[in-house]
């Protein structure tokens, strides 16, 4: 049976194995090259965040030779899922329902089950497997770029949150899923790739950033009374004024304050620290940030991967049901 | 042990009853055929025999043991369409079918693929013609060692030399092993020549059940005068009536009346018959 489903999956493995080895190979090879680059241009302390002579003509050079390197392999990471489940996920069981050749699998004596797990297994733990290795080896090169590739935007980036962590293994899941699930339904190859497809990039919008408000978000003060640093890579969900006591302003207030105070502060002349007076007048003390910290974006990663991989286990479990009751 | 019985099966789809209240019990190694028109119900009859359809109604029994939700390790099953993998070679076909089964005798299928003109092992499955697909379908129903072997329309499609090699193989499978075998076919001419017995399907219901040979004898054709019908006895299935003359096939009939020809009906003018009389029991009015 084991050497039955890996027969008739091999075009989608010999391609995952493809996939594997020569993305792989590009990104061992591309890594390597890039930190070359960065030693020869000297730009080895810009990597770590809050280098400070680093907007220099090398960074510019360096960023014109990387930067779109740098976004394909953001790309192929964010649409692997997709190509999953729409070449490996959709044609699972719709090509046996649609070519009838279920029948033959279903008059053997091995179980219906059986039959579907081995499948199961066969088609998508390798394709799970070469989406966390290539997945890995992204991070470990973006990693070795650091500030001077897209991390300088931070992990809660929606781009590079959904490169991160689980989340890509969660979609890959997802997207696998709904594609085998349609399939049997509709008995249909072409649409169980259309709706996997459809699905899942529907569903990656709709739900894209919702994990974050399961993250506890903290208070950041001004230092200044006025700034607040966000420049670790934190992400900002809200904002507003502290009183003298620490304690939040109603934002209303908070608003009538502070247009008042940009009235009389009309000049301009004396501009952020004239405002700034006025408002602690009134008792506005700080400007404070609500912020999810960059070093719980793993948290998020967790619920996005519960709520996908939750989908994806409904879904492969009522794929299993719709076979067992298949004609 | 009775290979296959069916006690008041009936499956609906949807609003239609594509078999209903279906009770038979078919003899062991014997070769059965089951004939109806189109859409009688011959294959959901076969495919609930086989576990792939649950019955609506009723139930099914293989080898005194009910059918339900799989196939039952004594039985192989020749879809219509003949489900094969057509981007394997029959080589690895071979190997796919081997592994989904517990038994399973490698010999049994090269023997019976070394058939006639024996198949290319190495040709793709969609690269063969219809007569040699037949005949890889069928070398994998047998390679299950099966003593209930169902074919739906094995026949269909193939020229008459694939046919002839085809009931070859099967008979040859008879006489070897005991299988009973239950094949459904709309050509009458082969079956009389392998089948003993005779079970009827027509609008999801058994019409006739019996050996064939036993079936035939208690039936006749009169011809006579379509004018006077009244001398006739017996109970009358149909009949084909022209200006002079009518044709009727009769069921338990007595001796033939003067003026009218008696024969006994071959198969063929048998099923027509009694296919004729439920179009026209279809067909009129119901009430």
């Amino acid at each position: 049976m084991i050497w039955a489903s890996f027969r008739l999956q091999r075009v989608q493995l010999l391609t995952l194995l493809g996939v594997l080895v020569v993305g792989g190979g590009a990104l061992v090879l591309l890594r390597s090259s890039m930190v070359g680059a960065i030693t020869s241009a000297r730009l080895t302390e810009c990597v770590e965040r809050g280098g400070t002579a680093c907007a220099s003509v090398d960074q510019n050079a360096f960023l014109d030779d990387w930067s779109n390197l740098f976004q394909v392999a953001r790309i192929l990471i964010i649409v692997l899922p997709i190509l999953i489940g729409v070449f490996v996920g959709a044609p699972l069981f719709a090509q046996e329902l649609e070519h009838g050749t279920h029948v033959l699998a279903f008059t053997q004596s091995v179980s219906r089950t059986r039959w579907m797990l081995s499948k199961l297994v066969v088609a998508l733990v390798p394709a799970l497997v070469v989406v966390a290795v290539l997945q890995y080896l992204v991070w470990w090169w973006l990693t070795a770029a650091g500030t001077l590739g897209p991390r300088i935007n931070g992990a809660w980036h929606p781009v590079n949150f959904g490169i991160d962590h689980v989340s890509p293994v969660a979609y890959t899941l997802f997207a696998f899923a709904v594609g085998a699930f349609v399939g049997v339904v509709a008995r249909r190859t072409l649409v169980a790739m259309t709706a996997a497809f459809g699905v899942f990039v529907v569903a990656r919008f709709a739900l894209d950033g919702q994990v974050n408000r399961f993250v506890t978000p903290e208070r950041r003060v001004a230092a200044d009374g006025l700034t607040v640093d966000m420049r670790d890579g934190a992400l900002s969900v809200g904002r507003g004024w502290l009183d003298a006591a620490g304690l939040e302003v109603p934002w209303d207030r908070a608003v009538s304050v502070s247009d008042a105070c940009r009235t009389t502060s009309s000049a301009a002349t004396q501009g952020q620290e004239e405002f700034l007076a006025c408002m602690r007048e009134s008792g506005l003390e700080n400007r404070y940030s609500l912020v999810l910290p960059e070093s719980s974006t793993w948290i998020a990663h967790l619920y996005d991967a519960a709520i996908f991989g939750g989908f994806a286990v409904l879904l492969l479990a009522g794929t299993v049901w719709a076979l067992r009751r298949q004609s | 042990m009775i290979p296959l019985s069916a006690s008041a099966v009936g499956k609906q789809y949807r609003s239609r009853w594509a078999v209903r209240d279906c009770t038979f019990a078919l003899p062991e190694g014997k070769v059965i055929a089951l004939v109806g028109p189109n859409g009688a119900g011959k294959s959901t009859l076969l495919r609930m025999a086989a576990g792939l359809v649950r019955p609506t109604a009723g139930e099914l029994r293989v080898f005194g043991t009910p059918v339900r939700g799989g196939t039952h390790p004594d039985v192989s099953f020749l879809a219509q369409d003949r489900p094969l993998y057509g981007h394997l070679t029959v080589r690895e076909m071979v190997r796919v079918a081997a592994g989904m089964n517990d038994r399973w005798s490698a010999e049994r299928v090269q023997e019976v693929l070394g058939l006639q003109a024996g198949v290319d092992q190495d040709a793709k499955i969609r690269t063969l013609s219809a007569g040699t697909r037949t005949q890889v379908a069928i070398a994998l129903a047998l390679g299950r060692l099966p003593r209930l072997l169902l074919l739906d329309e094995p026949l269909a499609d193939l020229d008459p030399l694939a046919r002839d090699e085809t009931l070859r193989i099967i008979m040859a499978e008879v006489a070897d092993r005991g299988t009973t075998v239950v094949m459904s076919s709309h050509l009458l001419a082969d079956l009389r020549e392998v089948c003993d017995h005779l079970l009827l399907v027509d609008d999801g219901r058994v019409q006739v059940d019996g050996d064939i040979e036993e079936v035939l004898a208690r039936h006749r054709i009169l011809v006579g005068p379509a004018a006077d019908e009244s001398a006739v006895e017996g109970t009358l299935v149909s009949a084909t009536r022209t200006q002079r003359q009518a044709t009727l096939l009769l069921k338990d009939s007595g001796p033939a009346p003067q003026g009218w020809s008696d024969a006994e009906p071959d198969l063929e003018s048998l099923v027509m018959g009694y296919l004729r009389a439920s179009r026209a029991r279809t067909s009129a009015p119901r009430r």
